[in-house]
């Protein structure tokens, strides 16, 4: 019997499997609602500094048939606070997030202080893939990093850091491939802890922030190098790119993760003809698995199996207040595929 | 040998196109040195130059930095000549946005691309920043008798604030003195809809439309 984790790493191979694994990696792709905090008595804000309870939550999203993995940990904040942003921890139904920037000239990016991976949340994360791993029970562990761009852009302050791309090239790619480097530490200890798999979300690093000079200048060879450095390492890549796609496929498919994930915006037909013999991965609406009923989520998610997505997901991070029901309707739906087939 | 205006205002209006942010001050100077009009300088110069960046923005030849940059422009010109207007050119009846990104939220490019737009346009902006408690729009709405509450986000975890603001706009009794707006990625005109928000945008030129649209200025 095929487990979770060998559908998943064979759909990352490129490998014909039975049906489409259903995950959410974690990280931005936030899985952790209210409602399943309430169903096992684990907390926000406590999980996102202890380890245990931090496991506890991550296995509870594939205890609890919300979806097919592991993931940690549930918010972007971890590598800018370890690097000098201030952040805030949230409450039950709301994600840290940075509240101040470490710096505010690319000039000064010197100070910034390197990850210390013996320590504070990074630490936590790591602990928490030990304690996944020791499970060994055939569950795909999916560790996060925040992309290049976006924790560039947390560090420092985010308006001076788009602009100082243009008027500071020099030392913006220095600083860049600082962080890159940064981030690699720290994705190989994820993967030495126990992690099959990586995924990196730039939400702030889109062509339609950037436009597509700049995005090929500064968003693609730096998460390349990140995303690549993690394969080497061992594990399996997914790299999720927020936002309109149209003026930066020739981009993205420079990009070679093991699997492309897209959000709502982007019709998976478009993802896959813009992207021939690429994986793809998506994209129910997370606005619908928060706001409507269950039989509207299993309806999206058949539509985006049929439209040929090969790693079903939601498109986004879950809203806190998403219903379980809705959540759980994604899976449900791609289990049916599985009955269906006999 | 003195610049003529037309040709100043031109190159006031390309530095703003083109994102020059240390010249537009020198042009500024030298146009009020000449004695030229300043509410003319920015109008025909500075502003018709930031409405050129947002054209090029729909267009996708400009991008959210580029526009950025242009508003450096922009905002370096107005600094030197807005204090030389007269008290004629200020027009006292402008329309009143409260604008921020809600709490839980701290991305505000869009936010600042929305209100770069909207200042362009003749309206006056009350930012309240990034990761506003949904209680500040309402109590700044009242403070400054806005026309408008304009509210983003780019996490589809915060949006639903947006729909409480709504509704302690309502336990206020102001919530039929003002309009709403919303925008940013994850947000569509079925969630506007959904929270009862008059207005939404996909972007930040549309977001000028709307406003305007809103209080009623053709």
């Amino acid at each position: 019997m095929l487990t979770a984790r060998d559908r998943l790493v064979s759909v990352l191979d490129g490998e014909d499997v039975d049906r489409p694994p259903c995950i959410c990696s974690g990280g931005m792709m936030n899985m952790v609602t209210v409602g399943l905090q309430d169903e096992i008595e684990v907390f926000f804000p406590e999980a996102h500094y202890d380890a245990e309870k931090m496991a506890a939550l991550a296995k509870a999203v594939y205890d609890k048939g919300f979806f097919e993995n592991y993931g940690v940990p549930f918010c972007m904040t971890v590598e800018a606070e370890a690097m000098g942003a201030e952040v805030t921890m949230g409450r039950k139904d709301r994600e840290p997030h940075v509240t101040d920037y470490a710096f505010d000239d690319v000039r000064n990016y010197k100070q910034v202080k390197p990850m210390d991976l013996e320590s504070g949340r990074a630490k936590v994360v790591l602990d928490a893939i030990k304690i996944l791993k020791s499970y060994d029970d055939g569950v795909p562990i999916v560790g996060n990093l925040v992309g290049p761009i976006s924790v560039a852009s947390s560090v420092m302050d985010a308006v001076k850091y788009y602009k100082q791309l243009r008027k500071q090239r020099e030392l913006s790619h220095e600083y860049m491939d600082w962080i890159t480097d940064e981030l690699i530490r720290f994705g190989i200890a994820q993967i030495e802890a126990g992690a099959d798999v990586i995924a990196i979300a730039d939400p702030s690093g889109t062509g339609e922030i950037m436009g597509p000079g700049p995005f090929q200048e500064y968003a693609v060879p730096y998460i390349e190098k990140l995303q690549r450095a993690c394969q080497d390492a061992g594990a399996k890549t997914i790299v999720h790119i927020c936002g309109q796609m149209h003026s930066v496929y020739d981009q993205i498919a420079q990009i070679s993760a093991d699997a492309l994930s897209f959000d709502a915006v982007v019709p998976i037909k478009e993802a896959r003809k813009n992207l021939p013999g690429r994986i793809v991965m998506g994209n129910v609406s997370t606005f619908a698995i928060e706001r409507k009923d269950a039989e509207k989520v299993r309806q999206l998610t058949r539509t985006c199996i049929r439209n040929g997505s090969d790693i079903i997901a939601p498109a986004c991070g879950l809203g806190m207040g998403s219903p379980s029901e809705n959540v759980r309707a994604v899976l449900e739906a791609v289990r049916e595929t599985e009955v269906a087939a006999g | 040998m003195a610049a003529g205006k037309e040709e100043l205002i031109e190159k006031l209006y390309e530095c703003v196109v083109e994102m020059e942010d240390e010249d537009v001050v020198d042009v500024c100077n030298e146009y009020l040195e000449a004695g030229y009009n300043a509410y003319d300088g920015i109008m025909e110069g500075l502003v018709a130059g930031m409405n050129k960046a947002s054209e090029l923005y729909d267009e996708e030849e400009y991008f959210v930095t580029d526009v950025l940059l242009c508003s450096d422009a922009l905002y370096a010109g107005l600094e030197v000549l807005r204090p030389h207007l007269e008290a004629s050119d200020v027009d006292g009846e402008a329309k009143k946005v409260v604008i921020g990104v809600v709490e839980g939220d701290t991305h505000d490019i869009g936010k600042n691309l929305v209100r770069i737009m909207l200042e362009t346009a003749g309206f006056e902006i009350y930012d309240l920043g990034r990761d506003v408690p949904l209680d500040a729009f309402v109590e700044k709405a009242k403070e400054v008798d806005a026309d408008i509450i304009a509210m983003s986000t780019l996490m589809t975890t915060t949006m639903s604030g947006m729909g409480t603001v709504i509704e302690k706009l309502k336990e206020a009794g102001i919530r039929d003195r003002v309009k709403v707006m919303v925008g940013g990625s994850p947000i569509s005109r079925k969630f506007a809809d959904e929270i009862g928000a008059e207005g939404y945008s996909v972007n930040a030129v549309e977001a000028v439309a709307v406003a305007k649209q809103l209080v009623g200025i053709e």
